[in-house]
């Protein structure tokens, strides 16, 4: 769906905006929307619990061994129960709308709405701050990733999609598998969305330890840092 | 029955060719359906956990009926057809949606849509529609759906899938529909389950006589061809017409057995007011008289007398007016009229012109309903009606 | 634009071409809605979508229509729809007709929403009549939760028969947070409508 020559751009931070320094900060992870899955030649994906718990289990690892921004600490969410999971899943969906929101009509320029060029004023509103004391957090952490790997036969049509686009102008549209992911954090005291990252085409195998330990570094791009040495937690590479 | 009666993971559409992954490792046998039941392999292990996710989410739908008392109902159903273990690891939800429809994940939630609870009319169907569902599940229809998705003759029948499903899980998954023969054969194991149990087998053909019935007043009110035979370019399920000439034949010498309509009907009339609300809203006039009068075949109660006066009023067409204040005027007669039957007969009165009675009646309205969220609205066109 | 997005990016809305753009209005100049008699003065921080969803609507957000929106219909007659009618054979939608009274304005709002939408909860919370473009009319809220996002939203509506035709603003948004955030502006957009 991409409009060529249009850009996207893929993180935001809220202008101004620094990871507190000088006292202990929590981030509270929601539990992460983790999919893993293999992709035939015409693109039915087959979820795999192997690789999904693979990839559960090493993204979390490597979320907490990542300490973004500079965090004293990462916890996850427990699982909650009544009212307040019906609460935290209200929270969950407003957090894909502002998402949304987010990447289609500020980052991506096509559908930019005029009023915001600039500036990043995006939340989910101080009721937030329930799941803060629930959790035990200063910051949310909402992450996504959704990967489906390619097998033989949908390599095969890689081929010969590409071959196709040569000799017709169509094909050429068959993506190597799915590799997508975004992460956004909340001030769980403001409910502003405080930084948001997406791409489409992400690195990283995660399915393997260090696989994952790089989709967590490209998830957490631009993840803002602290003012004291105003560095950019994680590297940048691609 | 079931246009989402399973789920894929996202992005599952389409497909062309063998796969590799997930046809190899071990294949799972037996029903799934007892308890501590662990899948097998990879595709079943993938679907199961797919779904388990989507059905911590779903837990929390909001538009999820949560009655205790009618999902017991349902469970006591579902246990007279299935097996012992079957009974206690299926869960059933059901879900605020008035279309007909229901549906089974490969990993054994049973999603029955309340529109679903409008349209059937004894035990016996509700029984055949649960052992129906029950058997996709115990048979792992979606696991052979996924397989067959695969495979380059599946991929007409799995674009059939796209579309929105219910509740959110249309962005976990795609549902996707069964292959007619394993829907014949889902039917055949309800049959089998009714028999077992008492019921009256030919209540499950009665499902899809009364559908197609339904259709068809659908379609004469507006004008239109009856879709009761329409079968969508990608639609696999058997037309309802073979349906139920199946269900019919294979049923034809099998004992009367019971129908239970009297205690279907106790289970569900709780539910009624919200059930038809929602029907009556949808702008199917012919449709909603159908069900209304299969309602009533009992006898025409005050709920039913001021639902089919809202659905008259609702249409508004000329002397729609005066036959619904007829409607309302008969509700009000009856001892368990609903407040709402003066309201209606207020408003459409004041369509047709006559103030002086719809102010009696919208004045009455706010005497049994002070706290009424449109009163001051209505004091308003009752004072203009003077 | 980007598959994670589909089916949420366009939550609510038609299928809008590409080239459907956002187009930031004057804070303090009228400007005439939906290509009709109606104007309104939009206020800060409103962008219009070149994108109309219906022949005789227009739609405006502040964050993003998935957050919040202000539809504007006007100038709707005898025998015209609320909505675009998407498929009118097997989903007809309720016709407007200049006899309507309040409440069945309402109504038909309502019995629109839940076809389009497929919002199965679709309720209206309060209706009071209301001084709409200078004309005796209607205002009600609502809520809604539409099953392939589970994000709970709530409106207001305001509307009038002027003419023989109806004018009507509605206001959703996500009942979290962003209703209350706009509504005081929304209103006073609802407030300034003049039908000429």
């Amino acid at each position: 769906m991409a409009v060529p020559g249009l850009a996207q751009e893929k993180a935001a931070v809220k202008p101004g905006f620094s990871m507190p320094t000088g006292k202990p900060v929590r981030i509270l992870v929601f539990r992460p929307d983790v999919k893993v899955g293999s992709q035939s030649a015409g693109g039915v994906v087959t979820p795999n619990a192997e690789w999904t718990a693979n990839a559960r289990k090493n993204l979390a690892d490597a979320l907490v061994a990542a300490k973004p921004g500079g965090a004293s600490e990462v916890v996850f969410m427990t699982d909650l129960e009544g009212e307040n999971a019906t609460l935290l899943n209200e929270y969950r969906s407003l957090f894909k709308g502002v998402a949304t929101t987010v990447l289609q009509h500020r980052l991506f320029k096509g559908d930019r709405l005029p009023t915001k060029v600039t500036g990043f004023e995006y939340t989910l509103g101080p009721g937030v701050a329930k799941l803060g004391e629930l959790g035990g957090g200063d910051y949310g952490l909402f992450v996504v990733t959704n990967d489906a790997y390619g097998d033989s036969g949908r390599k095969a049509l890689q081929i010969f999609g590409l071959l196709m686009a040569g000799a017709t102008g169509f094909g050429g549209m068959v993506s190597s598998g799915v590799h997508a992911g975004y992460a956004g954090l909340i001030d769980l005291k403001t409910g502003d969305l405080v930084w948001l990252n997406a791409d489409l085409k992400m690195g990283g195998d995660v399915r393997e330890i260090d696989g994952a330990s790089k989709r967590v570094s490209q998830l957490l791009e631009e993840f803002p840092g602290g003012t004291s040495g105003g560095v950019h937690f994680l590297p940048t590479t691609k | 029955m079931n246009r989402w009666a399973a789920l894929l993971a996202a992005g599952a559409v389409a497909s062309a060719s063998a796969s590799t992954s997930g046809a190899a490792g071990p294949v799972p046998v037996g029903s799934p359906a007892v308890a501590g039941y662990q899948p097998v392999g990879v595709d079943e292990q993938g679907l199961w956990g797919e779904m388990a996710e989507a059905e911590r989410a779903l837990k929390v739908s909001k538009l999820l009926v949560r009655d205790e008392e009618l999902t017991s109902y349902l469970r006591k159903v579902l246990c007279r057809v299935a097996s012992a273990d079957a009974c206690q690891t299926v869960r059933i939800l059901i879900v605020r949606d008035p279309q007909f429809n229901a549906g089974m994940t490969p990993n054994g939630m049973l999603l029955i849509n309340s529109g679903l609870l409008l349209r059937v009319r004894s035990e016996a169907e509700l029984a055949a529609i649960l052992g129906h569902e029950l058997s996709h599940f115990e048979r792992r229809h979606s696991l052979a759906r996924l397989k067959a998705a695969r495979s380059a003759t599946g991929w007409a029948a799995f674009l059939g899938a796209a579309g929105a499903g219910p509740l959110g899980l249309a962005l976990i998954g795609n549902f996707f529909s069964f292959s007619q023969e394993q829907e014949r054969e889902a039917d055949l194991d309800g049959l089998k389950g009714m028999r077992a149990a008492g019921y009256r087998s030919r209540s499950a053909g009665d499902i899809w006589a009364n559908l197609r019935a339904e259709m068809d007043a659908t379609a004469a009110a507006r004008n239109v061809r009856s879709r009761k035979d329409k079968r969508g370019m990608f639609d696999t399920h058997p037309a309802t017409a073979e349906r139920l000439a199946y269900l019919r034949s294979s049923t034809v010498d099998d004992p009367e057995g019971e129908a239970g309509e009297a205690a279907f009907r106790a289970a569900i009339s709780p539910l009624w007011p919200m059930l038809i609300d929602d029907q009556v809203k949808l702008n199917d006039f012919g449709g909603s008289e159908y069900l209304l009068a299969g309602l009533a075949t009992s006898g025409w109660t005050g709920p039913l007398l001021y639902a089919r006066g809202e659905l008259y009023r609702y249409r508004g067409q000329a002397g729609d007016f005066e036959k619904a204040a007829g409607f309302y005027r008969e509700a009000i007669a009856k001892p368990d009229a609903p407040a709402g039957a003066w309201r209606g007969l207020g408003l459409a009165l004041a369509r047709t012109g006559d103030g002086a009675a719809a102010k009696a009646s919208i004045d009455e309205y706010l005497k049994r309903n002070p706290q009424a969220s449109d009163k001051a609205m209505l004091a308003m066109i009752s004072g203009g009606s003077q | 634009m980007n598959k994670l997005l589909l089916g949420l990016a366009f939550a609510g809305l038609a299928a809008p071409p590409l080239s459907a753009k956002w187009k930031l209005l004057p804070e303090t100049m009228p400007v005439a809605v939906a290509k009709s008699a109606m104007k309104v003065m939009p206020g800060q921080g409103w962008n219009s979508w070149s994108f109309r969803p219906g022949k005789k609507s227009e739609l405006w957000s502040y964050d993003g229509p998935v957050l919040n929106q202000i539809e504007f219909i006007g100038g709707v007659v005898d025998g015209e729809p609320f909505a675009k009618e998407r498929n009118k054979k097997d989903k007809p939608l309720p016709k407007f007709n200049s006899k309507m009274l309040p409440t069945d304005i309402a109504q038909a709002y309502e019995q629109t929403q839940r076809i389009v939408t497929r919002s199965p909860d679709f309720t209206i919370d309060s209706m009071e009549p209301v001084t709409f473009a200078a004309h005796p009319g209607v205002k009600f809220t609502f809520h809604f939760t539409r099953p392939d996002e589970e994000l709970t939203r709530k409106g207001e509506a305001r509307g009038a028969i002027i003419g023989g035709k109806l004018y009507m603003i509605t206001y959703t948004a996500a009942a979290l947070h962003y209703f209350d955030a706009h509504l005081a502006q929304a209103q006073a957009i609802m407030d300034s409508a003049k039908v000429d």
